[in-house]
């Protein structure tokens, strides 16, 4: 049997191949994120049934359920869906950028550049959580980032060594301000910064959705042209550029997206780490072949990560809420190990 | 503030009737003044204290910083409540279930939520969680308690000014005496310029050093160099006592030579006092501990208003 699908228009100028496997892991995986997604809208403080969460999804429930359902529950659900697939994205799409599996939007400063923005906005009591301010600074912050590692690399003309170097530097350079900042800041403000740096999904309204959906509605489409190019690249500059393809033109597009995907997310779910840099690699395990499948795969395994990371938090130790920033590191940390034992071996 | 809220037939026909009316219809048909918030949800430890202080038992409460789920000053009357995970993110569903008629909360804490919450109940949103005079008289208003809370708080102003006349009395030109307020955590420690503790005192007359007379709430010390700044007539120290790295940081501070060089630490005028009642508590009840404890410390003749208030 052949292992790949293979699609063409009729006058064979599109063609689309798709591998049985990524296929059938992406079905899977689909079928997990919405079994996911209906458990975390039925499990709560007090437990709905599903019909219940179906008649409110329906709108033909106007009772207290609704509120809890459809205001509570559901925009948490769906940010944590958007938020981790746009974490993975841009975690896959870095990787690729700089050919070094350990680049992610937290390794090379962008998650650390809204973060200090966050922090700033939340520490000199510009605002407190909830105000709009806060996820405007925060994707400002880490657009930022991108702009000042461009500047200091040389633009198009970077190589991915520099990059990840520069990153790293600004990373650490932004994690001793949040530092500082902290220290100076009094126990409100810095508690709300720590909650804001661990990552939470506490109390996402609709407007938090609306505020995400329109990021990925554009880049995860640019991500996915862009994938094909990730592919030649990772042969190594010269060969991509002998084979022809447009380096100076999609790196800065694929860092672009990169940054929207990762600050956006980050701007409404907080300072979350080790999607960007554990679902790619997940999604190189479970799939082979090239990196629009890889890509795909990725988004449907960060929003799994943050999705369950989200309902522990969540139900794990009720009536507290813990912020799902824990329990995507607790998941991450030991799966990186183990990544690594794999390498050995 | 009582936020913009929903639309239930009592609450407007509270607006728009005359007292005079109100008590008309309600000595008519008892049922109209069920009306008071019978269901109140309380999301910061103030507002729970406040809550019991005005005589109202919260169908549901935040738990509290240590002591947990309750401070124990708070649970003879506490009764049964529901506990609503932490004071930073308490457990939205859990609140709803409670059908509440009334949400105390804090601007800093819970302005993210507020939109939620004012989906279930009026909310009352405190802007500072420390000011337990304003929160009174703001929850007292809500709860149509508004005579219990200006009689509390007229029983407040009677005691500060016996405080205050006694001391006075007591000190002479000692009076009014400089304080510090600090506090040690695991890995610092710290000095207030604002904050519950330092409201109170200010309140009560107290003074503090020129070098503290600043904005804010306070400052980290990390450094045993600045010890100097803590240096007042008398210091006062709370700290989470149970907490074996805090008491570690207190030991370390306190045998650094620039400590036993303070002028409090010489004359003999540092002390140890309850980190509940000074700081987290952050309501009517709690200052009340905290002036009945300066009045056990300076020894001063425990005044005769204290029995017009059960709770305390």
């Amino acid at each position: 049997m052949n292992p790949s699908l293979i699609l063409r228009s009729g006058d064979d100028r599109l063609s689309l191949k798709i591998p049985r496997r990524t296929l059938g892991v992406v079905c899977i995986l689909a079928g997990l994120l919405i079994g996911c997604a209906a458990a975390s809208l039925s499990l709560g403080s007090h437990p709905t049934s599903l019909g219940d969460v179906a008649s409110v999804l329906a709108g033909s429930d106007d009772s207290g359920l609704s509120l809890i359902v459809g205001e509570i529950r559901l925009p948490r659900v769906l940010l944590a869906i958007l938020a981790g697939a746009a974490l993975g994205v841009a975690g896959l799409l870095l990787q690729g950028l700089v050919r070094n599996p350990l680049a992610s939007p937290d390794v090379i400063g962008i998650t650390s550049g809204a973060s200090a923005a966050a922090v700033a906005v939340l520490t000199l009591d510009l605002a407190v959580r909830g105000d709009a301010l806060l996820p405007l600074a925060a994707i400002t912050g880490a657009f930022a980032v991108a702009l000042v590692i461009l500047a200091l690399t040389g633009g198009h003309r970077a190589s991915p060594g520099q990059l990840v170097l520069v990153g790293v530097g600004l990373a650490s350079a932004l994690g001793a301000l949040i530092t500082f900042m902290l220290v100076l800041s009094g126990d409100a403000s810095a508690m709300n910064a720590y909650l804001w740096l661990t990552g939470s999904l506490y109390a996402a309204q609709w407007g938090d959705v609306i505020r995400l959906a329109p990021w990925l509605a554009i880049f995860l489409p640019v991500a996915l042209v862009c994938a094909r190019q990730l592919d030649v690249l990772a042969l190594g500059d010269p060969m991509a550029t002998g084979l022809g393809a447009p380096l100076s033109g999609y790196r800065p597009l694929m860092l672009l997206s990169a940054v929207a995907l990762a600050g956006s997310a980050v701007s409404v779910a907080g300072g979350l780490s080790f999607i960007g840099l554990v679902a790619p690699h997940m999604a190189r395990n479970l799939v082979r072949g090239g990196h629009t499948g890889r890509l795909v795969t990725t988004a449907f395994l960060g929003a799994l990560i943050l999705l369950c990371a989200d309902m522990v938090g969540r139900l794990g130790f009720a009536p507290r809420d813990l912020p799902a920033g824990v329990f995507v590191a607790a998941v991450g940390a030991p799966y990186f190990v183990y990544q690594m034992y794999r390498l050995k071996r | 503030m009582i936020a913009p809220i929903p639309k239930r037939p009592a609450v407007r026909f509270r607006r728009i009737a005359h007292p005079l009316l109100l008590c008309l219809l309600a000595a008519l048909i008892p049922v109209a003044c069920a009306d008071t918030p019978k269901r109140i949800v309380t999301l910061f430890q103030g507002a729970t204290d406040t809550a019991l202080a005005l005589g109202l038992q919260p169908v549901g409460v935040v738990e509290s910083w240590t002591q947990q789920p309750a401070f124990r000053y708070l649970r003879a009357q506490l009764g049964q409540p529901t506990f609503l995970g932490l004071e930073t993110q308490p457990d939205l569903e859990a609140i709803a279930w409670l059908q509440p008629d009334l949400i105390v909360g804090a601007y800093g804490r819970h302005h993210l939520i507020q939109p939620l919450l004012s989906r279930m109940a009026p909310t009352v949103i405190a802007d500072q969680v420390y000011d337990f005079k304003a929160l009174l008289h703001r929850m007292g208003e809500a709860t149509q308690h508004q005579a219990e809370a200006d009689r509390l708080l007229a029983r407040w102003q009677q005691r500060v000014a016996d405080f205050r006349r006694q001391m006075a009395d007591k000190l002479g030109d000692r009076w009014p005496q400089t304080v510090s307020v600090i506090s040690f955590r695991s890995d610092h420690a710290r000095i207030y310029y604002g904050g519950f503790a330092r409201i109170v005192l200010d309140e009560l007359g107290f003074d503090r050093p020129a070098a503290q007379d600043q904005d804010g709430w306070g400052i980290k010390l990390t450094s045993q160099e600045s010890i100097p700044t803590m240096d007042a007539d008398a210091i006062f120290i709370f700290m989470v006592e149970s907490d074996p790295a805090v008491m570690r940081t207190y030991r370390q501070w306190t045998a650094h030579p620039l400590w036993k060089q303070l002028s409090a630490v010489r004359e003999d005028q540092v002390f140890r006092v309850d980190p509940v009642t000074w700081n987290m508590g952050g309501g009517y009840l709690a200052a009340n501990r905290m002036l009945d404890e300066l009045y056990d410390h300076y020894r001063l003749s425990p005044n005769t208003v204290s029995r017009e208030c059960p709770q305390c």
